[in-house]
């Protein structure tokens, strides 16, 4: 878009809409393809793979076209010496896409752990920050004295040191084990559970930062007009205080979101199969460290960026004017 | 005798060792409009926040309706519920629309349901002449609509009394017309009001009492005529004096 488009523009919000949709629309239908492409995948191997005869985890396109075509275009570089260098780096490429054929369907069923994994964690993490950051906030000495301290102790800690002591370090496992369902069809086993319990108290820390400082930015003249009309102080905080935090918190806590989607990979360390645990099991039977790892993180990126566009249409979604950066 | 509505008596308050109210006493009947003027830091606005306890007394008595209200068992927000406020610097919920601001008291604290405190709502935001704007947020209205949500939002719990701390102090000078125009139809309709203002033509032509306040003391009290043209206390006159002349340079 010109400049001269954009001074003229008589709304700036619509220019910036505008904006968007021209240099977004590649990733649109990048991020389009994906989730129909997983979605299809999970849809197959979990619900269509029990019900009919469905092979479980067959690729949906086959691996060998792409094999015969890296083969001819090899065949047509050698001859070239040097100068085939490009034909064979796409001969490479298209036997990377025959690779990735046959391991797609496999992590495609870490990412469905991944996802669990990571909304589990990030939604019951809220639940617990949102709590810890007006204790923080409006608590009394000893109630602020506690959350800080736990604030302060996960947030100095490893999360891999966390997530070891809950896995080996205490009973959360077998007692995990005894809880009946566990592990049964569609409900992942223990370790999944003590990484959702670890990650959950982790994330709880660094959300309830997130919201103790937006909290903190909300004028105090709202809490007072708020007790000015007859509500409690919990009421002032429940109506006034935390909607408007919550708007400021957005942009830090999709940051939260992004990391947590990356550090769930921690969770193979303990045995859990989703998408990071998946690829370096297979990359340790096949030796394909290469190809696999710049696939996985493909795959991390997509679920990266879908991340952060969901949480931009829920930002402006609940964009209010004059509560937060409303952007001109 | 009829009893009034408001009373406080003997109201002491410091903040540290500095005494902000040095026992002052005042009541108020019903319908009546009483302005407290005074220099900044005299206590005026202390003396407004005591009386629904956004600040806490030190000693002495607030009765409302002949209800001790300063008493540790008093329900903070059953006071509030009758006594509204309106703020120097508006405190509009930044996160609501003018209506929102309006109905969200009548919603939580009165429980009244949604369709009736809107309909309420809409009418007080009528009588502020602010119906237009009921979905616009705080941040897309004007000062002087800010205020008067403000006041319809303190009107909305129907309380007996109203405090208005300086509610035109953070005004530019062409908005002050239409917020104290509100009040002045307040008045005149006899809702019972407490104002900290300088805005002198609104006290000339809307109060019924006017208190001046300095150090912490009542210095004078008196319908709005003797006070303006016979004051009896040389700082009253000296302060009204200073008053005028800021008046006529701005």
């Amino acid at each position: 878009m010109s400049t001269a488009e954009s001074t003229t523009s008589p709304n700036p919000g619509l220019r910036d809409r505008v904006g968007t949709v021209f240099t977004v629309r590649p990733l649109t239908v990048g991020l389009a393809l994906f989730w129909i492409w997983v979605l299809a995948r999970w849809t197959t191997d979990f619900v269509l793979a029990g019900v009919s005869g469905v092979d479980r985890g067959t690729p949906f396109v086959p691996a060998a076209p792409f094999l015969t075509t890296a083969d001819t275009v090899a065949s047509l570089a050698t001859p070239l010496g040097v100068a085939g260098a490009p034909l064979m780096w796409v001969a490479d490429t298209l036997r990377f896409a025959a690779d990735a054929t046959a391991y797609l369907p496999a992590l495609a069923h870490g990412i469905w752990t991944t996802v669990l994994l990571t909304v589990f964690s990030v939604c019951l993490g809220f639940m617990l920050a949102l709590p810890l950051s007006v204790v923080r906030v409006y608590g009394g000495r000893w109630a602020r004295w506690f959350a800080l301290s736990y604030t302060e102790l996960i947030r100095g800690t490893p999360l891999l040191a966390q997530l070891f002591v809950l896995y080996f370090a205490t009973s959360l496992t077998q007692v995990l084990r005894g809880v009946p369902g566990v592990g049964v069809g569609f409900v992942p086993a223990q370790a999944f559970w003590v990484a959702v319990i670890s990650f959950t108290l982790n994330s709880a820390a660094y959300q309830s930062e997130y919201l103790r400082a937006s909290l903190e930015s909300v004028d105090g003249g709202q809490l007072t007009a708020a007790r000015a009309i007859g509500l409690s102080k919990l009421e002032g905080i429940r109506y006034v205080v935390v909607p408007q935090g919550l708007r400021l918190a957005l942009p830090s806590w999709t940051n939260e979101l992004v990391y947590l989607i990356k550090y769930s990979s921690l969770a193979s360390f303990i045995t859990v199969q989703e998408l990071y645990g998946r690829t370096s099991t297979i990359a340790n039977e096949t030796y394909q460290y290469t190809e696999l790892f710049v696939l996985v993180a493909i795959l991390y990126l997509a679920l990266v960026v879908s991340a952060s566009a969901l949480m931009d249409r829920v930002e402006s979604h609940t964009a209010t004017a004059g509560v937060g950066h409303t952007r001109q | 005798m009829t009893q009034p509505l408001l009373s406080i008596d003997d109201l002491h308050k410091s903040y540290g060792s500095e005494e902000v109210l040095e026992g002052v006493g005042l009541e108020m009947d019903q319908g009546d409009v009483t302005v407290l003027i005074g220099p900044s830091g005299s206590g005026k606005s202390t003396l407004l926040r005591c009386v629904n306890r956004l600040t806490e007394i030190n000693s002495g008595r607030i009765a409302l309706d002949g209800e001790d209200v300063t008493g540790t068992d008093t329900d903070v927000n059953e006071l509030r519920k009758q006594v509204g406020m309106v703020f120097q610097d508006f405190n509009l919920f930044a996160h609501l629309t003018a209506l929102e601001n309006v109905t969200l008291g009548p919603k939580k604290v009165l429980g009244m349901d949604a369709a009736d405190a809107e309909a309420a709502g809409r009418n007080h935001l009528e009588q502020v002449g602010l119906l237009e704007q009921a979905d616009s947020y705080p941040a897309e209205l004007s000062g002087g609509q800010k205020q008067r949500v403000g006041i319809a939002r303190a009107l909305a719990m129907d309380p007996e009394l109203l405090l208005f701390d300086e509610p035109t102090s953070a005004l530019d000078p062409e908005l002050v017309g239409e917020v104290v125009e509100v009040m002045r139809d307040l008045a005149a309709e006899g809702i019972t009001m407490l104002v900290v203002s300088h805005e002198m033509d609104f006290a000339r032509s809307a109060a019924s009492d006017i208190v001046f306040l300095d150090d912490g003391e009542i210095v004078e009290h008196g319908p709005p005529e003797q006070l303006f043209q016979n004051p009896t206390a040389d700082r009253t006159e000296q302060f009204l004096s200073r008053l005028h002349a800021h008046e006529e340079t701005a």
